[in-house]
């Protein structure tokens, strides 16, 4: 029978997985922000109409300028929201409602230039909330 | 989940929903067709739409039925001019040779026949070498009479499957004669798009539509004020989102920094 009690290293290796948790929930963090920040960088060019090639041409092309605007404010609000919620969760706080909200005017205020855009890019964030909170349910 | 949750959630979806319904309907093409036109940079009437350089970018554009051929109708304006441009896709073998795009212009907003004085004609004398004419005729009891002076300018090009149409009509003209609709800021015109095969003129008429036109009242004022807030809300809430980013970034190398001294 060994004489060494084994609780320390157990606790030492829980100790070890919390660290690595907490550096994956940062990187989680940091990678997902950048992330959408490049989708805000994006969305000023299309949502702004800066670019605006896809414009006008023909209704296959005015899918595709529409669903791209759609598309990158979506990923936008997808990789904030889960951001952000990796960053509360490191600072030991739950995400709130208001901050979802915030999020929420910011990313259909993006689409206010046209209205296609943001009926589309209303229903897109509410599939995504739904979806957010039927996980948080589970 | 809870029933009542689940209801909810199917409420918002079903009320989402039918507002997209409602906006694609608009999309189709319409069968009432009135227009209004737009203020826009003048493109080049050179029968070809340059997408590098914007043109027809401002141009209110409606997809309509000539006849059964789908096509697509871009109007803009400027001080002077009404442009209109004809857009449609059509097989090599359905072309005729000597195929045509007129605009038949009303005197007012009145689809009578007789009020029907001007036509503007792009008429091809060999559509595969794209050689066409630009025509400008004034109706005299359904008669296409050549004007003394011609009035407006029209070219026209068929590359691969697209054919396109431009036209410009002047608007106001101080020469303007009876030969010519007079076209006046902010009046509403009816304008008979036509499309035939042959050069005969009224009879070689194959598909027509008539839509109605409302030339904007002044192209020299300012930007209305509605677009010029929305373009100011729009640039605050990109600002706002962007100072918020950076303030965010900013707290999340704090917080490595944090990380690090309790690990510490």
């Amino acid at each position: 029978m060994s004489k060494i009690p084994k609780q320390p290293e157990k606790k030492k290796k829980s100790k070890q997985n919390h660290r690595t948790d907490e550096d994956f929930a940062y990187r989680s963090v940091l990678i997902s922000a950048i992330l959408g920040g490049i989708f805000y960088i994006i969305s000023i060019f299309f949502n702004i109409e800066i670019i605006s090639v896809f414009m006008n041409i023909n209704i296959y092309w005015t899918i595709i300028d529409i669903s791209l605007k759609v598309i990158i404010i979506l990923l936008f609000f997808l990789f904030m929201t889960t951001s952000i919620g990796n960053y509360k969760e490191l600072i030991g706080k739950p995400l709130s409602w208001k901050e979802l909200l915030l999020l929420f005017v910011l990313s259909i205020g993006q689409t206010i230039l046209n209205p296609l855009v943001f009926v589309f890019t209303l229903f897109g964030l509410v599939i995504i909330l739904i979806y957010l909170y039927v996980v948080q349910e589970m | 989940m809870k029933k009542i949750n689940f209801r909810v959630l199917i409420c918002i979806l079903i009320v989402n929903t039918s507002i997209i319904s409602f906006f694609l309907v608009s999309k189709g093409y319409s069968t009432v067709n009135e227009i209004d036109s737009e203020i826009g940079e003048s493109p080049v009437i050179d029968g070809y739409i340059d997408l590098s350089s914007n043109e027809w970018n401002k141009a209110t554009r409606e997809d309509i039925l000539l006849g059964d051929l789908p096509i697509i109708l871009r109007v803009l304006q400027n001080d002077e001019n009404l442009y209109i441009s004809v857009q449609f896709d059509l097989l090599v073998e359905y072309h005729s040779l000597s195929e045509f795009v007129g605009l038949i212009i009303s005197n007012s907003s009145s689809d009578v026949k007789e009020e029907f004085i001007d036509a503007k004609i792009i008429q091809f004398s060999n559509i595969s070498k794209n050689e066409f004419s630009f025509f400008d005729y004034y109706i005299d009891n359904g008669n296409f009479l050549n004007d003394t002076k011609l009035d407006g300018d029209g070219e026209a090009k068929l590359e691969k499957v697209t054919s396109t149409y431009e036209f410009s009509i002047p608007i106001k003209a101080s020469t303007a004669d009876e030969q010519d609709a007079a076209l006046d800021f902010g009046n509403t015109y009816a304008f008979n798009i036509t499309y035939g095969e042959t050069s005969i003129y009224q009879t070689g008429v194959k598909k027509s539509t008539i839509i109605l036109i409302n030339v904007k009242s002044s192209t020299t004022s300012k930007p209305p004020f509605t677009d010029l807030t929305v373009l100011i809300i729009c640039i605050v809430i990109f600002s706002i989102l962007g100072v918020l980013y950076c303030s965010y970034i900013y707290k999340i190398f704090r917080l490595k920094g944090n990380i690090k001294r309790i690990k510490r």
